[in-house]
């Protein structure tokens, strides 16, 4: 078993996604965890994101979690910086990382999630939910495909028309566990479940699928990666 | 909480399919006997509080052990306190919309959940919720994965249902992993909102990956007659 206690993780989104994932981290022993979401805890965010408190409505989501997992966890080194996301800041949270958690569930932050981390050479883990159905994914700077390499971007309507609902609590729960084990394996070295393999299930049906996620050429990511050397490959040490 | 704030607080799960019309009110008249509060168990329990489930029956006799530190409900403080105690105060913190008491022996429940710490406990509290008429899941955890077996009423039953495993006790993530899929099937059979679950399935978790197939009967089993 690969000692953690000397790693340090980044997970980006504090609600129904980064709670489990900082949950499953903190309790594999890891030494370090950053928790980044500057956006206020909202009623509905007590629905799927049970670790955060009705006393915690209106705080920021990260410092939030950062005070349940302290309940759980004394002793943790949890901080929770408050700057919002975008890609400047991704790029510093990313500093001093060994694996990065995206559970932002929001078009853009994901998209500035990975490309900060494909840059920066660090293993990321990405979650995300839409209605009842979920999707996984590690991307492995230099070996496996990242999000641009399957989506290409963010699509072209960010918002949508009509509200969109939202996830039942433990299909949150459920992903956020998944994202927190993965990025676990990944720090210790073992292959990811979902490297370079896009993990799709459907609650409703049971029905998973897997898409091979594969480097794609001229990907803007990844070429700007190879552009600058190749970037930290596999983070600090 | 008045309705005005639940009906705010739910209004992005009412929009789910499934859940939209029958699908919340039935969760608000349902009243859950969950069977186990230990790693597995514990987030399952926080997410049935959460969801608008009505009310949760829970049955655990053990202590809190070192093991459960970090399963959601228990800090590293409260090993060797009652966990039964510890889940229900908890529990009642986390939730003015669900009411949560002790099981007893003449609880009303309308469904069963069963996050068991062993087999035979499973198996035992399986075959009392199907003798009862109750809809049940099944959870059993296997180290890193494990299985989650949905037995709606007049569905195979969990004998026939399992698949043998090494029972390794999963901690941490992967025992979330497992209690919140349990959960998840919970809510869903519970609001009928899942179309092919009604005849009863198995999603087993490996490797991180969940796959579902629906559940048989094994022939010679007695589970269609009574």
């Amino acid at each position: 078993m690969v000692e953690l206690q000397g790693k340090t993780a980044l997970v980006v989104g504090a609600g129904g996604l980064g709670g489990p994932a900082a949950l499953a981290l903190a309790g594999a022993g890891i030494g370090r965890l950053v928790l980044a979401d500057a956006a206020p805890v909202e009623p509905a965010d007590l629905v799927i994101a049970p670790l955060l408190a009705e006393s915690d409505l209106g705080r920021p989501r990260g410092a939030a979690l950062a005070g349940a997992l302290a309940r759980l966890f004394p002793g943790i080194d949890v901080s929770a910086p408050e700057q919002p996301l975008d890609a400047g800041s991704a790029r510093d949270l990313l500093l001093g990382v060994h694996v990065a958690a995206d559970a932002t569930n929001h078009f853009p932050g994901m998209f500035q999630v990975n490309d900060a981390a494909v840059a920066a050479g660090v293993p990321m883990v990405h979650g995300a939910l839409l209605g009842h159905t979920a999707q996984l994914l590690s991307v492995v700077p230099g070996a496996t495909g990242c999000l641009r390499c399957l989506f290409e971007g963010p699509p072209p309507r960010p918002e949508p028309v009509l509200p969109e609902p939202d996830p039942l609590g433990p299909l949150a729960g459920l992903v956020g566990s998944l994202l927190g084990v993965e990025a676990v394996r990944l720090l210790e070295g073992k292959p990811g479940a979902y490297a370079g393999r896009l993990l799709v299930y459907e609650a409703r049906s049971g029905w998973s699928r897997s898409v091979s996620v594969r480097p794609r050429p001229g990907c803007p990511a990844c070429s700007a990666r190879h552009a600058q050397g190749e970037g930290r490959a596999g983070g600090p040490p | 909480m008045s309705d005005a704030d639940a009906e705010a607080r739910f209004a992005g799960q009412a929009l789910l399919p499934g859940f939209a019309d029958a699908g919340l009110p039935r969760l608000r008249d349902a009243r859950v006997h969950v069977v186990g509060a230990g790693p597995v168990a514990a987030p399952a329990l926080l997410y049935l509080a959460r969801a608008g489930v009505g009310t949760l029956y829970l049955d655990d006799g053990a202590d809190v052990e070192p093991g459960d530190s970090g399963a959601w409900l228990y800090a590293p403080a409260q090993v060797g306190q009652s966990r039964l105690l510890a889940a229900l105060e908890v529990l009642r913190a986390a939730s003015c919309t669900v009411e949560v008491r002790p099981a007893a022996s003449d609880t009303s429940a309308t469904a069963t959940l069963i996050c068991a710490r062993s087999e035979g406990v499973a198996r035992t509290s399986a075959e009392r919720a199907r003798l009862a008429g109750l809809p049940h899941v099944v959870a059993l955890g296997d180290a890193g994965g494990g299985e989650v077996i949905s037995i709606p009423i007049g569905a195979p039953c969990f004998a026939c249902a399992s698949r043998p495993g090494a029972r390794v006790q999963p901690r941490g993530g992967a025992a979330a992993a497992i209690g919140t899929l349990a959960a998840l099937e919970l809510l869903l059979l519970v609001a009928g909102a899942a179309p092919g679950q009604e005849r009863g399935r198995r999603i087993a978790l490996v490797e991180g990956r969940p796959g579902a197939e629906a559940t048989a009967r094994r022939p010679g089993c007695g589970c269609r007659l009574f």
